[in-house]
């Protein structure tokens, strides 16, 4: 079996179903051009009547957008009524094909789900075949908003009785996704405010800094805030409540007293702990027992070479070199009488703990060792530490006297808890209403620093027409235009500079030669591009579209099938990368007061751009 | 009666009418299939027979007229169906025969039930709904945001409140999220309005910039408040009197909503404001917010009913047309029971593709 149904299928199934005209949604633009090319030798023609419709419905639109007339999918839609419709389309064509649905004429439209609300119109049926859409890089589930507005897509009013949504199966589908989508509850919306430079400018011309803060709290994102701040506090409040019995009581701040004072005990507890294996005199043995020591043990006696602590219990062992000349380790415990002798002896940080010949030496020495050497005497001390501590824990705590303190102990670790989570909900709700405001405040500094805001936050001069750039990278743009980056640039240079900030597609393609002049600024703007990064996102800066806009600027002569003979890029994303720029272009315009030069560039550029298909529409 | 006769009237019984008697006696009775919840009664009757069959035989009277009143709204006379297309009917019994072994519970919508009624209406006076006349209403005092499902018929309510505006001397702004989606609307209002009446404002191109309706996208619209609020008057403002935005719904976008949200901060206190959004889950937190940012409640407008019914099927890839649902409707807000015959194609078709190649 197929993966999915070929389109051929589809249209006579749904033909013979009565369910035409529908709008098959297809994952990608590539196989909407598929699903066309399929039809090319197809013999699933429409009666004469009804192509001849459709071929007068075309006219009057070509006699409107001459751009179509000439279109490789013309035959098609006229033979089979089917016709594709996606982002890669030119905006006339995708105008033509709407009005064939309005009117009828069409059987189908395969277009894909990227742009949902750019198929404004509808049909008797909707045929999904994916679940997921591609979003930037990876594939996103559909939403329940957006199968919901796909669907919708099915029943014409007045010309339908009932809409149809059909599913048809591919490998980029999963049903529970679509099923939850047809019966389920769109989703809530959230607000996506986010502080531009353009807005911190535009806002502190129109508005005094005071009243800032003010406007911001208007917005959609602070309501939401605050109903997120609400609820917050509405928890604070039931943990306010919870707090009570935990109020002051001997010492006002008894939960701090206590942390300390446990803390404290804490610290104590386990210092006693490693000491308890020691016994005093053992622990005054251990100052002794330094490398060269002669030692009694249990049998016979020996020099110790090292001391050193076991690995798991922390128990004081000593390395001692035997009269026989072996090397043992033996707890320090076991060791009886310390004698009145010491060697000298070269340590060495590996067995045997000493150089070779100063082993040697001290073997020697322990044979020649006479049989009587006095003992050394050791005085022992009382552990005094444990005591010691007691005594500040009372100097310094009233607590272990205190006569709350059993109430204390029990509840401290409930009212710890409540008290922090308390100041985390009272920091939460100031960061939520304050967020918005901490966010203008830094885009507001980076214009300070950049010289567009004096230190009282007014507009300086570059400020005042800066605040006219209200586009995507403004900050680089207006960067550019301060280090006269664009003084005496020709049109079509400008032109593919600002096609490359403009263009954030990054579908692949092959393109022309760019020219010298335009790889040499367009070296400036990446590397300032590259400097500002850390205040706004650098843009792709493409060479190719540059190239592909300066060739479109300063050939009047070229026409627009020769430009996209020179591209691999489709004629929709040309059009929409010619427009896009058109609108950048166009910001600069405005800048005439201020920047007369460079407002004249920019409108001798819109002038060579704005012909052929990009006058058709305005 | 006997266990036996009383298991075997049960299984008889629709499980719809089992799940009725279970209530009560039961507990999670809706978890359970014909076959267990027929044991699970009989197992819970043991102790108090009379009281059971006293309720099965009260049910057992109400239920013709419960039978009916479904079979009303799902599958109309199914008889009269085979008569009117005769060609659909040898598909029935094979049907029925696959249905039987799996639930023979409410039989799911045949594809005669779910393709039933295609075609055109016969021709109507348009008659507005009432949703319509009351949001057109409620614009003459306060801002309206519209939330309705996609193709119900928010356009007319654009229409209709662009002509009033236009009558009583006020200008009219309507901004879409796209610059194609602009065209169109502007083909749109030229044919109603009059070309005269209806002009667009491009970044780089005015077209009739003093005709009382103006097309543009809504970032045109947020750079002519800006230059208003800086004390560049571009547009005439002060005799604005109905801002509409379509697709309102991109406020929620990641990119551009800011964009609209700024538009709505700064929209002339004058101006109404009427927002037409696609469904979404929380118009009311939109109308909450609008209520407390401008001079007079938000008015919200919202249903889920749509003009022209939906229904939805599944094709599969061998070009069989199934019902996609168990009611020939879309099932909204409850749990999804698929139609067995499109669920048993469905799990075919991924045991086909999942399937490791052998080959």
């Amino acid at each position: 079996m197929p993966p999915s149904i070929h389109p051929v299928d589809l249209i006579t199934t749904l033909r013979h179903k009565h369910l035409t005209p529908a709008i098959v949604f297809l994952t990608s633009r590539r196989a909407c051009d598929e699903a066309m090319q399929a039809f090319q030798r197809s013999q699933a023609t429409l009666p004469p009547q009804r192509q001849k419709n459709i071929a007068a419905v075309l006219e009057q639109v070509i006699a409107q957008y001459p751009s179509i007339a000439e279109h490789p999918l013309l035959p098609v839609v006229q033979r089979i009524g089917v016709a594709a419709h996606h982002a890669g389309h030119l905006p006339s064509w995708k105008i033509a094909i709407e009005e064939l649905m309005r009117q009828g004429c069409l059987d189908a439209v395969f277009a894909t789900t990227t742009l949902a609300a750019g198929v404004d119109f509808p049909a008797r049926t909707v045929v999904l075949t994916q679940s997921s859409v591609r979003k930037t890089r990876d594939f996103t589930d559909l939403t329940v908003g957006e199968i919901q507005q796909l669907a919708g897509r099915a029943g014409r009013r007045g010309k339908d009785q009932v809409g149809f949504a059909v599913l048809t199966p591919s490998p980029y589908i999963d049903l529970g996704v679509i099923t939850k989508g047809l019966t389920g509850q769109p989703e809530a919306i959230d607000s996506q405010f986010v502080i531009t430079y353009p807005m911190v400018l535009n806002l502190l011309k129109a508005h005094p800094l005071d009243q800032i803060q003010a406007i911001l709290a208007r917005s959609f994102a602070q309501f939401q805030l605050n109903r997120r701040a609400e609820t917050l506090e509405r928890k604070l409040d039931a943990l306010h409540v919870q707090m009570e019995p935990y109020g002051p009581r001997v010492c006002a701040d008894w939960i701090t007293q206590w942390q300390v004072f446990d803390h404290a005990r804490k610290q104590k507890a386990h210092r006693v702990q490693v000491r308890s294996h020691e016994p005093p005199e053992l622990a005054a043995r251990l100052h002794f027992l330094t490398p060269g020591r002669v030692v009694g043990l249990p049998k016979g006696r020996g020099i110790v070479l090292r001391q050193y602590r076991s690995r798991g219990q922390r128990s004081p062992m000593v390395t001692v070199l035997r009269a026989n000349g072996a090397v043992t380790e033996c707890p320090a415990g076991l060791i009886t009488p310390v004698f009145d002798r010491t060697f000298e002896v070269e340590e060495a940080p590996v067995y045997p703990w000493c150089t070779p010949h100063s082993l040697d030496e001290l073997t020697r020495q322990m044979s020649e060792l006479p049989v009587r050497i006095p003992v050394l005497p050791i005085l022992v001390q009382e552990e005094a530490e444990e005591s010691e501590i007691v005594q500040t824990l009372t100097d310094e705590f009233p607590c272990p006297t205190c006569p709350s303190r059993p109430a204390c102990h029990k509840d401290h670790a409930q009212a710890l808890r409540l008290r922090q989570e308390i100041h985390r909900h009272t920091k939460t709700i100031q960061a939520l209403h304050t967020g918005l405001w901490h966010r203008f405040q830094a885009r507001a500094e980076v214009l300070q620093q950049f010289g567009y805001l004096t230190p009282t936050c007014h507009l300086t001069e570059d400020g005042e027409w800066a605040r006219l750039i209200r586009i995507d990278h403004s900050l680089l743009i207006t960067e550019l235009i301060r280090a006269d980056a664009f003084s005496g640039v020709e049109p079509q240079i400008l032109a593919g500079v600002m096609a490359s900030i403009a263009h954030d597609d990054d579908r692949p393609g092959a393109f022309p030669r760019i020219s010298n002049g335009l790889a040499s600024l367009l070296g400036q703007v990446r590397h300032l591009a590259e400097s500002l990064a850390p205040h706004e996102d650098p843009p792709l800066l493409r060479a190719d579209v540059a190239a592909l806009t300066e060739r479109w600027v300063g050939d009047p002569a070229l026409t627009w099938i020769g430009l996209c003979r020179t591209t691999t890029m489709a004629e929709g994303d040309i059009y929409r990368l010619l427009a896009r720029t058109l609108e950048y272009l166009s910001q600069l315009h405005t800048l005439n007061a201020s920047h007369p030069g460079l407002a004249d560039t920019a409108s001798r550029a819109i002038r060579a751009l704005r012909r052929g298909v990009l006058e058709e529409l305005p | 009666m006997t266990t036996d006769e009383l298991e075997k009237l049960l299984a008889q019984q629709p499980v719809g009418f089992l799940h009725r008697l279970a209530s009560g006696r039961i507990h999670r009775h809706f978890r359970l299939g014909k076959r267990r919840l027929i044991d699970a009664l009989l197992r819970h009757s043991a102790d108090n027979r009379a009281g059971m069959e006293s309720d099965l035989q009260t049910l057992t009277k109400e239920r013709p007229r419960y039978e009916q009143s479904v079979g009303h709204r799902q599958h109309p006379e199914p008889a009269a169906h085979q008569a009117k297309r005769p060609g659909h009917g040898e598909r029935h019994p094979a049907k029925a025969g696959h249905e039987g072994s799996a639930e023979p519970a409410e039989p799911a919508p045949d594809l005669t039930a779910f393709l039933e009624g295609i075609g055109v209406p016969p021709p109507q006076p348009f008659v507005p709904d009432a949703w319509q006349e009351e949001a057109l209403a409620h614009l003459a005092e306060t801002d309206v945001i519209v939330s309705v499902p996609t193709g119900s018929g928010k356009t007319y309510v654009a229409i209709e409140a662009t002509r009033r505006a236009i009558e009583a001397e006020c200008t009219v702004i309507y901004t879409s999220p796209l610059k194609a989606l602009s065209n169109t609307k502007f083909t749109e209002f030229s044919r109603i309005f009059g070309a005269d009446r209806v002009g667009i404002l491009t970044g780089d191109r005015k077209d009739n910039p003093q005709a009382p309706l103006l097309i543009m996208t809504t970032e045109i619209l947020r750079n002519l408040l800006y230059d208003a609020a800086g004390g560049e008057i571009d547009v005439r403002l002060d005799t604005l009197g109905l801002v509409i935005m379509d697709e309102s719904q991109y406020i929620a976008d990641p990119e551009r909503g800011v964009v609209w949200e700024e538009t709505i901060i700064f929209c002339p206190t004058q101006a109404r404001l009427l927002l037409l959004s696609a469904s979404i889950g929380n118009p009311q937190d939109v109308a909450d917010w609008l209520t407390s940012i401008r001079p007079t409640p938000c008015y919200l407008v919202r249903h889920h009913r749509r003009s022209v019914p939906l229904r939805a099927g599944y094709l599969h890839p061998s070009g069989k047309l199934t019902p996609l649902f168990r009611s020939v409707g879309i099932p909204h807000g409850s749990a999804a029971a698929l139609h067995p015959e499109a669920k048993r194609l469905f799990a075919h078709y991924e045991d086909e593709t999942l399937r490791p190649r052998s080959h």
